[in-house]
């Protein structure tokens, strides 16, 4: 079994616990084990835009040297650290690919990073699970691992900007994506396309401007659900709370009506893989998807097989 | 019809500078298209469109665009950057405004005010990044 050093993000262990362990069970499954760093720290969420701020980068380099002291102990490990956050796999390869491109500004963070013993010599690469998923394991053996498929499921691919921005860390091609489409059908689930794929949530905004967060989720979820959905499905913990929260928020003043549940990916391949129900940690959402789930018969019954 | 007559002088061109290093962007490669707006998932919320706001760092009125919200309500999500025909980094120009004011100490976020309450339910994910975007 290959296995790939793991770094989680400060999100992982709080409010998407079930995405966390959901991905490193299926991991297993699928004989590409995920393998948690032994020490990480947060890689700063988002990407400084600007040109001259090196301060804002140390931390994704930070995350590279220990991912590759890391790769050390674990067996048949490629030098690649895989992140299931989308906001972390933009900051990590988009820091990784400037000092690639530029000596002294790796330099430069280096000689803040000697005081730990740590320095970084851009030999690392960073891949999203999906990206393996897709490129190494395959859809056909995701396929074979399915025992309850996730029949009557219409699921609505939704990726956020971070998974198909910017050009150096889009994992997909920004206006056609198709790895979750691929991966859902894969599942046995229906797919349902939305335009509103990747219309931006709102993202930090929901901390002191919760109205751009509410209109944006009201339109993300309304083009959906006009389609058909019944439930979404995304890569980024950012998303998934926005569009979560603000559906019950909304749900309560009677904005919308009949919420529906966001999964992660991950969470989908649990299920459909027939992992126990309770590494999902649906308790966290603020849409539980039991019922639905429930009703369609994909937990909670003995299954024939 | 009236005119407004426009000041362009060392501070104009200063500003235009100081946006142009921050960024690391030409302002003047933009012709003023406009796909950055058309494809923003903000601009019905934004009093100035980015195009609009692109347009007023070319000619460095500095006031106007500062007073702007355009800046703020830009969540950096980078389609204007991947769509841009003349390949600016447009959403690098709005971090550098937004930059350009935090670095004359201002704080966009005053974060001894959010609520404790606020604090426990909100994803360290968004915390994280809202403090890295809006202050200094």
């Amino acid at each position: 079994m290959v296995q790939y050093s793991y770094f989680p993000g400060c999100n992982l262990k709080t409010n998407a616990k079930g995405f966390e362990e959901t991905a490193i069970a299926v991991s297993k499954k699928i004989d590409a084990e995920l393998v948690e760093m032994p020490i990480w720290n947060c890689c700063g969420t988002v990407h400084t835009l600007t040109s001259d701020n090196i301060m804002k980068r140390i931390a994704p380099i930070r995350v590279l040297s220990r991912s590759k002291k890391h790769i050390e102990t674990l067996k048949e490990s490629p030098n690649q650290v895989v992140t299931l956050c989308s906001m972390c796999n933009s900051t990590l390869k988009i820091v990784n690919n400037e000092v690639k491109k530029d000596q002294e500004i790796l330099d430069k963070i280096n000689y803040q990073l000697e005081e730990d013993e740590e320095t970084y010599e851009t030999d690392m690469e960073v891949k999203h699970f999906l990206e393996i998923l897709r490129d190494i394991i395959g859809y056909e053996k995701i396929s074979e691992k399915v025992v309850n498929p996730l029949e009557g499921l219409k699921i609505s691919p939704y990726y956020g900007c971070m998974l198909l921005h910017p050009e150096e860390a889009k994992i997909d091609d920004e206006e056609m994506p198709d790895v979750l489409e691929s991966l859902v059908e894969s599942l046995g689930a229906e797919l349902v396309m939305s335009p509103l794929f990747k219309f931006c949530c709102g993202s930090f905004h929901i901390v002191d401007q919760e109205d751009i967060v509410a209109s944006q989720v009201e339109k993300i979820v309304e083009a959906a659900k006009r389609r058909g959905a019944n439930a979404l499905v995304v890569a980024c913990p950012l998303c998934a709370y926005n569009i979560d929260q603000q559906q019950e928020a909304m749900a309560k003043n009677s904005v919308v009506k009949s919420p529906i549940p966001v999964f992660y990916f991950t969470q989908l391949m649990a299920i459909a893989m027939g992992e126990p129900v309770k590494i999902n940690h649906f308790n966290d959402h603020f849409i539980n998807p039991e019922p639905l789930l429930k009703e369609l018969g994909l937990i909670g019954r003995k299954k024939a097989k | 019809m009236s005119y407004e007559y426009l000041k362009f002088g060392k501070e104009e061109k200063d500003f235009i500078a100081k946006i142009e290093e921050i960024s690391g962007e030409n302002i003047y490669s933009c012709y003023q298209c406009g796909k950055c707006s058309a494809g923003c998932a903000f601009s019905d919320k934004m009093d100035r469109t980015v195009n609009q706001l692109i347009h007023l760092i070319q000619i460095g009125q500095k006031e106007k665009v500062l007073k702007s919200n355009t800046q703020w309500i830009c969540s950096s999500c980078l389609t204007c950057s991947v769509r841009c025909p003349r390949e600016i980094d447009v959403a690098a120009l709005m971090e550098a405004v937004r930059e350009y004011s935090l670095r004359e100490d201002y704080e966009k976020i005053i974060i001894s005010e959010i609520s404790k309450e606020a604090l426990d339910k909100l994803p360290n994910i968004a915390l994280v990044s809202n403090f890295r975007k809006k202050t200094g």
